[in-house]
């Protein structure tokens, strides 16, 4: 007597089987064990205990993430005052009216925003010690700032042209943050002592 | 294993604008279930912690990309199964594929009652993809046979193969004979 094949049980178990092997299955004792036994492994393998990995990998994602942050953020500065320069030129251009106020402004922004970012390069960031508070603080205002930067990563996407008031509010936001980023690094940070 | 599905869309939104915080959260809601996969489909410990990072590499990259159509982790996984299988498939370049290991072969931990999991780390690298992909997290033959650059009907085949080869296993660590449904 012909028996199904493996491949026939897993056509059975996934309903893609032949009419043959459908009545052979409902008659054949040895078939139909073996078709049991298939749905049990299964099971058995659905009901395998999750294996953890050994050690964490996070810091090194983690790296990674603010090395990208940091690289993006030195990107807005640069960018910022090469559009700083370039709008300023633009600026004596006459007859822009409001979209050449709203340049200004935005000018004006980018480039504090750059200024600032200069500075906290320049603050020995890691030499210096952290209340929990202060700490906590400086993890919100970098967040907030991400956040910022996102929103304007997307307004580039959505609106490459666009030089409205939204985007120059984004920018004095941006500002005002790492204002308040480098109020913290800089004033209530201390040495440490070594 | 069942993973928790839903994650909050404000978290994802954070992580979307690169918080930190939000991204670490990601993390630790799917290393496991990243990691059990990985482990699943490759024989080395090692090499599923490399696509465990190399996964989540790609996610912080391209968590903007993902629109929130299906469940994320069904994205992630997505990420992990095809570096996974790059991986495979590297190795593959490198060396044949060895054949399924023969227990009791010298180097192989196996005792006289094979378990079904050891039965299973005896099969090939592609062969315990598939099961895994196809029997474990529901992916059809179509899905694998995209992800893995092959044909519908060698997702089939090596699925088939592959319990076939599990049933002798197990059979032979029972102490019984060859059946007729190899």
């Amino acid at each position: 007597m012909m028996h199904c094949t493996m491949d026939d049980l897993v056509a059975l178990q996934a309903n893609e089987a032949s009419v043959w092997a459908r009545r052979h299955v409902e008659d054949c004792t040895a078939c139909r064990a073996e078709l049991d036994k298939l749905y049990q492994r299964v099971a058995q393998l659905k009901a395998l205990p999750a294996l953890r990995p050994p050690r964490d990998r996070w810091s090194v994602v983690r790296d990674v993430v603010r090395t990208q942050r940091a690289r993006r953020r030195r990107t807005w500065g640069g960018w910022g005052l090469a559009t700083a320069a370039a709008l300023a030129g633009a600026l004596l251009v006459p007859g822009l009216g409001s979209n050449g106020t709203l340049r200004a402004e935005l000018s004006i922004a980018k480039n504090q925003s750059a200024t600032l970012e200069d500075q906290l390069q320049s603050y020995d960031v890691d030499g210096r010690v952290l209340t929990g508070r202060m700490a906590a603080k400086v993890a919100e205002l970098e967040d907030r700032i991400a956040v910022i930067d996102g929103d304007l990563a997307r307004f580039g996407t959505l609106k490459p042209q666009a030089q409205d008031a939204e985007l120059v509010q984004l920018w004095k936001q941006r500002v005002d943050l790492m204002r308040q980023l480098v109020n913290v690094r800089v004033s209530t940070a201390r040495y440490v002592g070594l | 294993m069942t993973v928790a599905l839903a994650v909050p869309d404000v978290l994802v939104a954070r992580a979307q604008a690169g918080d930190e915080a939000a991204l670490e959260a990601l993390y630790r809601a799917f290393e496991t279930p990243v990691y059990n996969l990985a482990r699943r489909m490759l024989r080395n410990a090692e090499d599923a912690e490399d696509v465990l990072q190399e996964t989540f590499l790609e996610v912080v990259k391209s968590i903007r990309d993902y629109r929130g159509e299906g469940y994320l982790w069904g994205w992630i996984r997505r990420i992990a199964a095809t570096k996974a299988l790059m991986r495979i498939r590297r190795e593959q370049l490198r060396a044949t594929e060895p054949l399924d290991i023969e227990p009791g072969k010298p180097g192989m931990h196996v005792g006289a009652n094979l378990d079904l999991e050891r039965a299973f780390e005896h099969l090939t690298d592609t062969s315990r993809s598939v099961v895994w992909l196809h029997d474990v997290e529901g992916y059809t033959h179509e899905e694998i046979a995209e992800l893995m650059g092959k044909s519908v009907s060698f997702s089939k085949s090596q699925l088939a193969r592959a319990h076939a080869r599990m049933r002798r296993l197990l059979d032979e660590g029972a102490g019984d004979g060859e059946g007729a449904h190899a």
